[in-house]
């Protein structure tokens, strides 16, 4: 996945940073406004361009992956067998579940095998995001104000870097006679290299590397509005401060901790080049399944049943996401 | 509910009844200067209505403005006065009526297309735009030339004293300064009618008093008519000719400052400005002369020296003052307009004494006290057994 | 108290300092070989600039560079447009059939796996190219196009975060004022939300010269991106010329962030510069109310 997840973030950082009694008012305003409004051909006019693009360019795909997810290869432009035939003046539907079959029938399961894979890394990748990422986020959102917007500042520019430098970068560092192996020798830890690229490590190192911002932000901007007398009430009134943290502090930043879990998760369970490039042979996501039927056998059919299956999977964290964005909106 | 062209041009001559002073739309200093009778309208409202879905906002409403008077409408939030505003503005689309700009039609009349003119509550200045460039904006959308522009927005910088702050941006005033750019910016294209939302809604307590005076002062020097909203009551006495009492979507009274409290029409208007006691009562017995009144709290009768359009025996409702009350430790000579009780507590404010008194039916009535004299002794404290008594002139007989 | 403070404000520089050296480490060797004599990427032998020679010299990169830079801006523009029609229409209109479809959307290109919508993308090219041929041939208008979409969902919520934000009543004072919808908007309601428009257009570029997957289902033999390019030479090992690049990209990442930065705070500055004019004229107002009273 890119760089930017920060897109969603923007509107939670904004709001973190720019906080003010007045904003809420005039959000208020316009909603109220908007409420009473009648609208006009104007209006339809604006709507009509970014609704037929996202029509034609969204979800027009979507529907012609589901189709073609019905079919079967065959060698011919496109490598896929047609849905509706003519023949003598028949019309002919033919759906093929065969995709659908294969993906869970498989002799090997190895199908199903690496979408538990993938759910299972993506899910661990998203646990460590949100271990490592609540200190930061806390670190970040009790900082001074100046340092704080040199640090936010600091955290957020790997990110616009490339994606795949910044993996290129770690591949540097895990190799054989690479910075950690030479480090660990010259300390005497270890006596010869260990293998750490193209394991399992390496790509936790990458999905935490790259995703960890995306972690931090929402939860940045969701510990930046919390009530801090809250917690203040509870040691006050004889709250250790672990069971404090789970009592005061989780509750109020629930919503950053489901949109940052979510926005780790739903795109790693699809990631295809940090296993790509960090992962070894064992670590077949679903990504790189998908990628493989797609460009190596050229089985689209199958490819498209594939990522079917994969948003059949994902539909429910999307959806949350989706109404957490929502609730934030409105808030 | 009422029609308000009668309230502005009262019918019956004020001068022969001096004794019947009380009596509505006959106040002495209340009664219109043939000067004001000469005034022409210039907006009228008939029969406006604005729905939205199955609530009304605006009920019906008819309203005549009069050249050069400001106009308020008073009421609480949700009573339908900024909908009504923004009617005439052009913001909301009526569900039926018409609104005559005079005498033209103005439904239907984008708001950029129409000769009034609003300054908003949050004041609206274009934050990016210095304060001449906000003053200059709408008569640039005129397409005046540059020179006239120009004149133009240097004489409204002088009307509301901002020479020395053309070039600044509106982060960097004061409240108040805001105010006067979004007046000015208002009033630069001359409109026919001036709408205020709030005018002070956006100020500190502090300012608002002085300011009230200082726009008043504005306004009238220009000569614009203009129609204000507002909910503050002393914000709506202090800067308005008239005042209209709104309540869901419906005029309840009209009136000056000085009718709509000394004459309130009904409990709504007596409640809703200033504070009132409130006693039901029945009518024993009315003539030309003297009306007694029995009340349902204490035994003395009221009486009143005029005559009310009721059959004996009805019920109705005397409002009083506080202000209008005399509290005193000696029995009344009189054997009406009295009644008697204990000072249940007392709240000094300073200016004035606010008395709580129960009477013995356990019901509270509150007289204000004056604090004249610094270190009076002899007034009611806590506990005291007093008499609360009041001239007949100051009750308002409702009999809605 | 005191101590608690203390001690949270040493946990504070510590997690700070740990994750900024868990973030840039990585970064910092890459560039730091990229000064290397040597063909082996981890051997330290002795300062050379030779790889950025060897770069600068390599056409299919400077290419891919043209092409990547060509669809970024094309792409940042289309999607700055319309995001900025999106965000209108979804803060005005009261409500349109297929409402929370739409908002759908807009919010899910932001999630969804790459290989999702790269495959479906590719798939509607391929089906759309058998009626318009346009279609038919993959290459910067596709890869256009592809980009467009999912930069539009990013549009859309940052400029939408300020129109929100934006005082309802500044459009109408406008209108009030005798300006039309049309001049409403470019007049009052654009230099109100340009930073938004801004941000989003930086938003969009970097996107669109970062994206590799979408890309890679999409893009034809002729046009190879960037990223495709590093990606493809990664794929076959590491080799310095990639790290003379990545030190590059990373340069240019780091004059934009500070750039930010120095924006932001400068804007901030002005703000409270802004806010203490205000006050003295509060203050000053105060004062001259109280003498008057007086």
């Amino acid at each position: 996945m890119t760089t930017t997840l920060i897109g969603p973030n923007l509107s939670f950082i904004r709001r973190a940073f720019l906080r003010n009694k007045d904003r809420s008012r005039l959000r208020r305003e316009r909603r109220a406004r908007r409420q009473l409004r009648e609208n006009t051909w104007r209006d339809y006019a604006v709507l009509s361009i970014p609704y037929l693009w996202m029509l034609l360019f969204f979800l027009l795909p979507f529907l012609i992956i589901f189709k073609i997810s019905l079919s079967v290869t065959e060698i011919a432009i496109p490598p896929y067998s047609p849905l509706v035939t003519f023949e003598e003046g028949a019309m002919q539907i033919i759906l093929h579940l065969e995709n659908y079959t294969s993906i869970f029938y498989d002799e090997d399961w190895t199908y199903l095998r690496s979408y538990l894979k993938s759910v299972e890394v993506a899910g661990f990748a998203t646990l460590f995001c949100l271990l490592i990422g609540y200190p930061i986020a806390w670190a970040l959102s009790t900082c001074r104000s100046t340092w704080r917007n040199v640090f936010f500042m600091l955290v957020i520019m790997p990110s616009w870097t490339s994606f795949v430098v910044r993996i290129y970068a770690w591949m540097t560092i895990l190799k054989k006679n690479g910075l950690i192996n030479d480090v660990l020798i010259a300390m005497g830890i270890i006596d010869e290299p260990i293998q750490l690229l193209q394991t399992d490590f390496a790509v936790y190192i990458g999905i935490v590397y790259c995703y960890l911002p995306y972690m931090v932000l929402p939860l940045f901007s969701a510990l930046m509005k919390v009530d801090y007398t809250l917690v203040e009430a509870a040691s006050d009134l004889g709250c250790r401060p672990i069971r404090n943290f789970f009592t005061t502090l989780v509750p109020q930043t629930k919503n950053g901790i489901v949109a940052g879990a979510m926005l780790v998760f739903i795109p790693a369970m699809g990631e295809y080049v940090i296993p790509e490039l960090l992962g070894g042979k064992g670590s077949i996501l679903i990504g790189r399944i998908l990628w493989q039927e797609f460009f190596n056998n050229r089985d689209w059919p199958l490819a498209s049943a594939v990522s079917i299956t994969m948003l059949a999977i994902l539909v429910i964290p999307i959806i949350w996401f989706y109404k957490i964005q929502r609730r934030e909106e409105k808030a | 509910m009422i029609d308000s062209n009668q309230e502005a041009a009262p019918t019956s001559a004020p001068a022969a009844t001096t004794t019947k002073s009380h009596l509505p739309g006959q106040l002495p200093g209340q009664t219109l200067s043939p000067q004001q009778r000469k005034r022409r309208p210039i907006l009228q409202i008939k029969k406006l209505t604005k729905q939205f879905e199955a609530f009304t906002a605006v009920d019906s409403v008819d309203l005549t403005l009069y050249e050069g008077e400001i106009f308020a409408l008073l009421g609480s939030s949700g009573c339908g006065k900024s909908t009504l505003l923004r009617m005439l503005a052009g913001f909301e689309t009526p569900t039926s009526g018409s609104i005559l700009l005079d005498g033209e039609e103005l439904i239907g009349v984008p708001p950029y297309k129409r000769p009034v003119n609003m300054m908003f509550q949050s004041y609206a200045l274009f934050p990016y735009m210095t304060v001449k460039q906000n003053i200059a904006f709408g008569l640039k959308q005129e397409r005046l030339p540059r020179a006239e522009i120009e004149e133009r927005v240097q004489k409204m910088l002088r009307l509301v004293h901002m020479e020395d702050y053309t070039e600044r941006r509106p982060f960097q005033l004061s409240g108040g300064q805001r105010q006067r750019v979004a007046l000015a910016r208002s009033l630069a294209k001359e409109p026919r009618v001036l709408l205020l939302d709030e005018p002070m809604g956006a100020l500190d307590k502090k300012l608002r008093e002085r300011m009230r005076l200082e726009l008043v002062d504005i306004i009238n020097s220009v000569g614009v008519t203009c129609l204000m909203v507002t909910h503050d009551q002393e914000e709506a006495m202090t800067m308005a000719d008239r005042i209209a009492i709104m309540d869901r979507g419906e005029f309840i009274q009209i009136g000056g400052p000085r009718e709509l409290y000394e004459n309130p029409n009904c409990r709504f208007s007596a409640e809703f400005i200033g504070s009132v006691n409130i006693f039901d009562c029945t009518l024993k017995s009315s003539n030309k002369t003297q009306s007694l009144i029995q009340a349902a709290d204490f035994p003395n009768d009221i009486e009143l020296a005029h005559d009310i359009d009721l059959a004996d025996g009805m019920p109705l409702t005397i409002a009083l003052r506080p202000e209008k009350i005399y509290i005193s430790k000696e029995r009344p000579q009189e054997s009406t307009n009295w009644c008697e009780g204990t000072v249940d507590n007392i709240a000094y404010l300073g200016d004035i004494s606010i008395y709580y008194v129960t009477l013995p039916n356990k019901r509270i009535v509150s007289s204000t006290l004056p604090n004249v004299d610094r270190f009076k002794v002899g007034l009611p404290t806590w506990d005291d057994h007093v008499f609360l008594s009041w001239d007949p002139e100051s009750c308002i007989a409702l009999t809605f | 108290m005191q101590e608690s403070k203390r001690s949270a404000a040493i946990a504070r520089w510590v997690i700070l300092g740990i994750t900024l050296t868990f973030l840039y480490l990585p970064i910092l060797t890459l560039m730091v070989y990229s000064f290397n004599e040597s063909k082996m990427v981890t051997v330290w032998t002795e300062f050379s600039l030779k790889w950025y020679a060897a770069l600068f010299s390599d056409s299919a990169i400077i290419r891919a560079l043209g092409i990547s830079l060509t669809i970024a801006v094309l792409s940042s523009a289309a999607a700055v447009v319309i995001g900025t029609l999106a965000a209108f229409a979804l803060v005005r209109i009261r409500s349109f059939p297929g409402e929370s479809a739409f908002v759908l959307f807009m919010t899910a290109p932001m999630v969804l796996p790459e290989v999702v919508t790269g495959l479906a993308l590719l798939l509607l090219f391929v089906t759309l190219g058998d009626l318009i041929p346009i279609f038919g041939d993959r290459g910067m208008l596709t890869i256009w196009i592809a980009h467009v979409t999912f930069c539009s969902a990013y549009t859309t919520v940052v400029i939408r975060s300020r129109l929100v934000e934006l005082d309802v009543s500044i459009e109408e004072a406008a209108m009030d004022l005798g300006a039309g919808p049309i001049k409403v908007f470019f007049a009052v309601i654009l230099p109100a939300i340009m930073p938004a428009e801004v941000a989003a257009a930086l938003l969009s570029f970097t996107m669109s010269m970062d994206d590799l997957v979408i890309t890679s289902f999409i893009a034809g033999p002729d046009s190879t991106t960037l990223p495709m390019l590093i990606f493809s030479s990664v794929r076959r090992g590491l080799s310095p010329e990639i790290n003379a690049l990545a030190t590059i990209i990373i340069m240019v990442a780091a004059i934009g962030t500070f750039c930010a930065w120095l924006s932001m705070t400068r804007r901030q500055r002005r703000r409270e510069a802004d806010e203490r004019k205000a006050n003295q004229e509060k203050m000053a107002e105060l004062a001259l109310s109280h003498a008057r009273n007086h």
